[in-house]
Formats: structure tokens, sequence, C-alpha cells
């Protein structure tokens, strides 16, 4: 399933990333690697963009980034 | 045999290699005592850079900018107390190796070696305690180079806070590197960082080993981190959980990022930066102006009456004074702002607005420089490094000019007052107006510029990361935005310093055949000391008069307009020198305050006066839009390194800004306003 769909405050293990190849490697060296857990803790006004917690770290990735990201 | 040969040999060569190598480094393990040496502090952001380096040099580090790829690099000395001199260099922290933003692209360059100017003799490696795996992925890089290495371990305290430990010296044996706690913002630590970093520059037989194999490959290089960190033991809870749910970051992100209150909250943090910008500095502003004003009386008083003196009072000290004036709000600014950063609430604030802004083809990011622009734009444009796209970088400094900086201040309170005298609480209204006039046209700009040339939908990335809050040290805070503010001085004050002298001489000088002949009858010599009235300035402001007719003002005003291209607020001075000058006869009006000189005023050989509500209007509407700041124009070049954007800018809104103004004038004469 799409993180976008995870409930919030809920954790998921990322499966994997499935985007462009430049931005993908970003996240992926940002510590977003398959197998990994992550929750998404709140949205901010506008809901967009998402704070995210992975790694003992929080994110924030806008929708388009979150969609890239599939989870179990 | 052939084979077992031909493995010998090859054996031979490998182990002969190994040998030389291990010669060369053995050779010169030390650089002569005469040259300092030279270590680069790397790291991700929010590593806690900036802090170590103002721990190991005492604060005394300037910014220097290098040319070429012209990103500011901290360089300074380190303390005498930590032994033999060696010069640390803080580079610009790093996210990720892929698509870098040009301070990344630099950072990248030092450390692989490929820069032109900067050869570190050794690295530290900065690494935050509270992200390990993520910080030493980006250690493993810098390793992989094969330069000596040290780390630093920093925000031990937060790491304390969360419940973890971590053992530096098991650290140290499982990555085969150095491994220092260290604060850089009390000195705890840095000493043993020292002593480790020399004590590896001394011994060329230590290698980060472990630390150097692990891959680039970010799935590969985390699985082998956290195998290498488990197996340790270094690490108590190796594996860092979701942060709790009442730990502090995650309460003040609950309100401060709230679905309604966040925006409410994040103006008013902001609306308090203003104020306190304008309302802290005001007392600092009027000493300066004061101190400057009494220098340069003295210096008249001192110096024999001639043109020097007066060049030294006028063109010298009152060009000085009109830069120093503003270094109480830049000092203010800067300081808050560092505060606001170490708080960790920047980034919430780029996370608030990334929205609407992206909108605008604009960034998160480019929030900071916006709100930087109102107190001056020039560490505005610089701010606008931290943008990740170079077309969103290049479009928030194109719309930074218009951003209403405290430049104009003095300026709009002049006209302001001219235009509506006796009403202050009018006055201020108008003024609030403004500022948020210019908010409003620079986001339009932006938006129109992004919609007509950038039609393809912005592809840049976010993914920020949050720190953790923290409470901001008051002393290295000072010490950090005295360093930038002072950087900020020298950048700026040179050429406005130049340039106001030439102002000044164009105002005190002029043609010796345009000048009235002399009592005895001989003319002057070719260039001479002249009154205003005969002076190059005045020649270019009436060369000019056809052009500024349309927006209903004199040459007088011309005169003013051309010394604002050195800083705006100049424009006030002059405005001062050209009324009282032209009417220096008349000891009436020279006793008569500025504005009501200003309101007499009328064109030569008429009674029309010069200042009617509809010029007022619109010359603020000229000071609105127009790109009077030469300063302005030279760190835009610099900074996009070409003349390219800078003129650009320049022509487009010192043209559009005339344009509207000419149509504001024409349009309140039509509809009847004087």
């Amino acid at each position: 399933m799409k993180l976008l769909d995870a409930p919030i405050n809920t954790c998921c293990r990322i499966e994997r990333l499935d985007g462009p190849e430049t931005e993908c490697r970003r996240l992926l060296d940002l510590g977003l690697t398959p197998g990994e857990e992550m929750a998404v803790v709140q949205a901010v006004p506008f809901g967009d963009p998402l704070v995210v917690e992975v790694r003992g770290m929080r994110l924030a990735l806008r929708r388009r980034e979150a969609a890239w990201i599939r989870v179990l | 045999m052939d084979q077992s040969a031909l493995i010998n040999s090859s054996a031979l060569t490998t182990t002969s290699t190994e040998t030389r190598t291990a010669e060369e480094q053995a050779a010169p393990p030390v650089t002569p005592a005469d040259r300092v040496l030279t270590v680069c502090l790397a790291g991700v952001p929010n590593a806690g850079k900036t802090a170590l380096m103002n721990g190991l040099t005492g604060g005394g580090f300037h910014t220097a900018n290098y040319p070429g790829v012209t990103v500011t690099i901290s360089r300074g000395k380190s303390r005498a107390e930590l032994g033999a001199e060696i010069s640390f260099v803080d580079l610009p922290g790093v996210h990720s190796t892929v698509a870098p933003t040009i301070e990344e692209e630099l950072s990248c360059s030092v450390i692989e070696g490929r820069h032109d100017s900067i050869h570190p003799d050794a690295l530290i490696i900065v690494v935050d305690a509270t992200q390990l795996e993520r910080h030493l992925k980006f250690a493993a890089f810098v390793a992989r180079q094969g330069k000596p290495v040290v780390v630093a371990l920093t925000m031990m305290d937060l790491l304390a806070k969360s419940g973890q430990t971590i053992n530096s010296k098991k650290l140290s044996e499982a990555l085969g590197v150095a491994v220092v706690p260290v604060d850089g913002r009390t000195g705890w630590g840095v000493g043993e960082l020292m002593t480790a970093l020399r004590e590896r520059l001394t011994n060329p037989f230590i290698t980060a080993a472990v630390l150097a194999e692990i891959p680039d490959e970010p799935v590969e290089a985390y699985r082998r981190l956290r195998a290498i960190l488990d197996a340790s033991g270094a690490v108590k809870k190796s594996r860092p959980l979701m942060l709790a749910e009442n730990s502090l970051t995650a309460r003040i992100d609950k309100v401060v990022l709230h679905r309604y209150a966040g925006l409410p909250i994040f103006f008013i943090i902001l609306g308090g930066l203003f104020a306190s910008i304008f309302w802290l500095a005001q007392p600092f502003m009027d000493f300066i102006e004061w101190l400057f004003k009494e220098a340069g009386a003295l210096t008249l008083a001192v110096l024999p009456e001639g043109i020097l003196a007066r060049f030294i009072a006028e063109g010298i000290i009152g060009g000085v004074g009109a830069v120093a004036v503003f270094f109480p709000q830049i000092l203010i600014l800067f300081f808050l702002m560092t505060l606001l950063e170490d708080s960790g609430y920047l980034s919430r604030g780029a996370a608030l607005v990334d929205r609407p802004l992206s909108a605008l083809g604009l960034h998160g990011r480019s929030f900071v420089p916006m709100l930087s622009g109102f107190a001056c734009a020039i560490p505005a444009v610089l701010a606008a490094r931290t943008i990740p796209s170079k077309r969103e970088r290049l479009l928030t400094i194109w719309i930074i000019p218009l951003m209403s900086c405290s430049a104009r201040l003095p300026v709009y309170a002049l006209l302001l007052a001219a235009l509506l005298p006796g009403a202050v609480g009018k006055a201020g209204l108008a003024l609030a107006c403004i500022y948020l006039a210019s908010l409003l046209t620079g986001s339009l700009t932006a938006g129109i510029i992004g919609k007509l040339f950038i039609r393809k939908k912005s592809d840049s990335m976010l993914a920020m990361e949050m720190p953790l809050y923290r409470r901001p040290l008051i002393k290295p805070t000072l010490k950090i935005t005295w360093s930038r503010a002072s950087a900020y001085l020298k950048r700026a004050g040179a050429p406005i310093i130049i340039i106001s002298s030439i102002l000044w001489m164009l105002s005190n000088f002029g043609l010796g055949a345009q000048q009235p002949k002399r009592e005895d009858g001989t003319s002057a010599a070719f260039i001479t000391a002249s009154d205003l009235d005969h002076s190059f300035a005045a020649q270019l402001g009436q060369s000019l008069e056809p052009v500024l007719r349309p927006m209903a003002v004199d040459w007088r005003v011309g005169v003013g307009l051309i010394s604002a291209f050195a800083a705006r607020e100049v424009f006030v001075s002059t405005m001062a020198i050209v009324f009282h000058v032209a009417d220096e006869n008349n000891e009436q009006a020279q006793q008569a305050g500025l504005l009501d000189t200003m309101r007499e005023a009328t064109f030569a050989n008429s009674s029309q006066r010069v200042f009617t509500p509809s010029s007022i209007i619109g010359l603020m509407v000229f000071f609105f839009f127009s790109l009077q700041c030469l300063s302005t124009v030279s760190v835009v070049r610099a900074e996009t390194n070409s003349w390219k954007m800078a003129g650009l800018q320049l022509l487009f809104y010192t043209g559009l800004g005339y344009l509207l103004s000419v149509a504001v004038v024409q349009g309140l004469r039509v509809i009847g306003v004087a």
C-alpha cells in the first residue's frame, strides 16, 4: 500500500520506493531504505507537506514525495 | 608452472606497490612546521558544525568568499590554547552526494580533492549522535577519499535525554577511526578532539579501514552500518525508535504545525521578529547617526578648511555612516535568525509555507531569504543558497529586491511625512500597507515569471529534516551572529563607501566651462570644485529632466534618485543637501526643516510646486519597485556568477519603477489629484 494511505501515527515497514531515480536515491540516502520502519506523524496546514519519522528523525515530505513510498 | 609464476609476480607487484604507498605515507607524515595545516569540518546539515567551529576557533572565524563557485565558507584559526596553529574550514552541510545543491557540490569537491584552492590535510567528520546511522553513512563517504579523518560526536546532551548511550571507545574500535564526543557550544571535548587529530596527523598507519569499506549504495550501506553498530555493542538501543508521543519535539510540533493554529503562530513569530528588528534597533540607529554626524562636524572643525576636509567629513565619514546606521538592524536580524535556526523552528517555518510558495514556483526554503529581504537584500541573496533547485533559487533571488528593505524605510518616512503632514497614525498605516504590498507584489511576480518562463511543473524536492527542538545557548549564538554580521559589513561596506565617495565628488566638482566667471575675470580650471548647482551631478540631473518631467519632479529630485543608487537612504541626505544649497541665500528657508523646504520648492522659473500629492506618490511607487542598490546588483552577480541576471534585474525593476511611477502620476492628474 502507499504510505499516503497508511493511517496516521502507525508504524509501517518500507517495502520499496517507486519514483524518479535521482529523487528516490536522495530519499534512500536520507535513510528511507526498504525494511525500515516509518510513520506519518501529522500533516501541516494545507495538508502538505507531511511530517514523517524514520530512523529517529523527523522529516517534512511533500505529498508528491510521500507518494513514491510503498509500505507494508 | 607458468600460472604460479604469474600469480607470484602479481603478488610481488602488489606487495611492492603496498610498500611504496606505505613509504610515501611514512616519509612526510606531517608537513613541515612552517606550514599551517588545513583541517576541514564536514558533515550533514544540522550536525553542529558551526558550533564546533566556534569551539575550535573561539568564535574568531570569518566568512570567506571563493571565486568561481562563489559560495561562502568559514575559515578560522585554532584557539591559542589548543597548541600549534591549525586553519579550520567549515564546509556547508551535505544531505546527499546525488544531485547536490551548489553548497553541497562545493563541499563534495573539497572532500573529493577536486577543489582548486582548499586542500585539507585532514577532515573532522561531525556526526550527530542521535542520527548515528545517517551521519555515519556520510562519514563513510568522507573516509573513502583516503584523507586522515577523525569523528566528532555531537548532540550527546540530546542523546542522553532520549535515554540512549554511546560508548565512543567501542564505536571507535568498531569503525577503525578516532571518535571523540564534543559539545562545541561549551567547548567540552574540544581538547580531546585536537589530541586525536594531531595523533592521526602524525601517525599515517591508522586508517579508517572499516568505515571506508562501507559502500556508497544506500541500501547496502545502511545494512552494513547497522550490522557494525549491533556487533560493536557501542550503542545502547542501536535501533532508533520513533519519537515518544510525549517528547518535547512531538509536543511542540503538535502545536506549531497544527492544522489551524500553525499559520497564525507562524505569523505571530514573524511579526515579533519584525517588530524587534525595528523597535529594538531604533535607539542604536539614532546613536550611530548622531555619532557619525558629530564625527563629521569634528573633522570639519579640526582639519584646515577646504575640499579635503569636506571630502573626509561628507564623502568618507558620511558614506560609512550610511552603512553603519543599518548595522543594528542587521545584527538583530542575524541574532534572531540564528536563534530560530538553533531552536529548530526555522525548518518548521519552511515546511509550513512550502505549499503556497511552491504554487508560486518558489520553495519552502525561499521563506528565509524573503524574510531577510525585509531587512537587507544582500544577506537575503546569500541565504538563497540553501534552495536545492537552481530554478527556484534564481526565482527567489529575482524577487528579493521587491521585499521592502530597511534602506527604503527612511525614504518612505520622509515622503509619507510630506504627503500626510501631521497624520502620524495614517502614515504608520500606509507604511504597513507598503510592506504588505511588497510581499504580495513579490509573490505575484514570482507567480507570473514562474508561469511565463518556467512552464514545466516544479520537480524539486522538499524532503527536509526537522531537527529536534533544542534550547539555544546565548553566548555561542552571539558569537555566530557577530561573525555573520561582520562578514556582511565587509562585503557591503566597501562598494557603498566607494560609490558614495564617487557621488560626493560628482556633486562637488564640475566642468570649468560650466562654472560662473570668477570676480577677477579668470575662468576656472578644466575640472574644479563647484557648488551643487554647477556640479557634474547637477548636469547629469538636468540632462535627465526630460525623463523626470513625466514623473512631475525636477532635476534636484533627479540628483537624489541618482545618489540613491549608492544606497536608497542616501536619497534623504541628498534631498537635504540639494534643497538647502539651492536656497542658501534665503536664511529663513535654511532654518526651516527639510520638509518645509520641500513643501515650498517650486520648479525653476515657475510657481508650480515640485512636491504635490501625485508626485510624492509617484516617487514612492518608484522606490517600491526600483532596484536602486548597486551593492545588491554586485552580490547577485557574484551569486549567480554572471552579469546577465544582475543586469536584467537592474533594468527590469528600475524600468518598471519608472513606468509605473509615470503611469500613477499621470493617472492621478487625470482624475484631478494635483
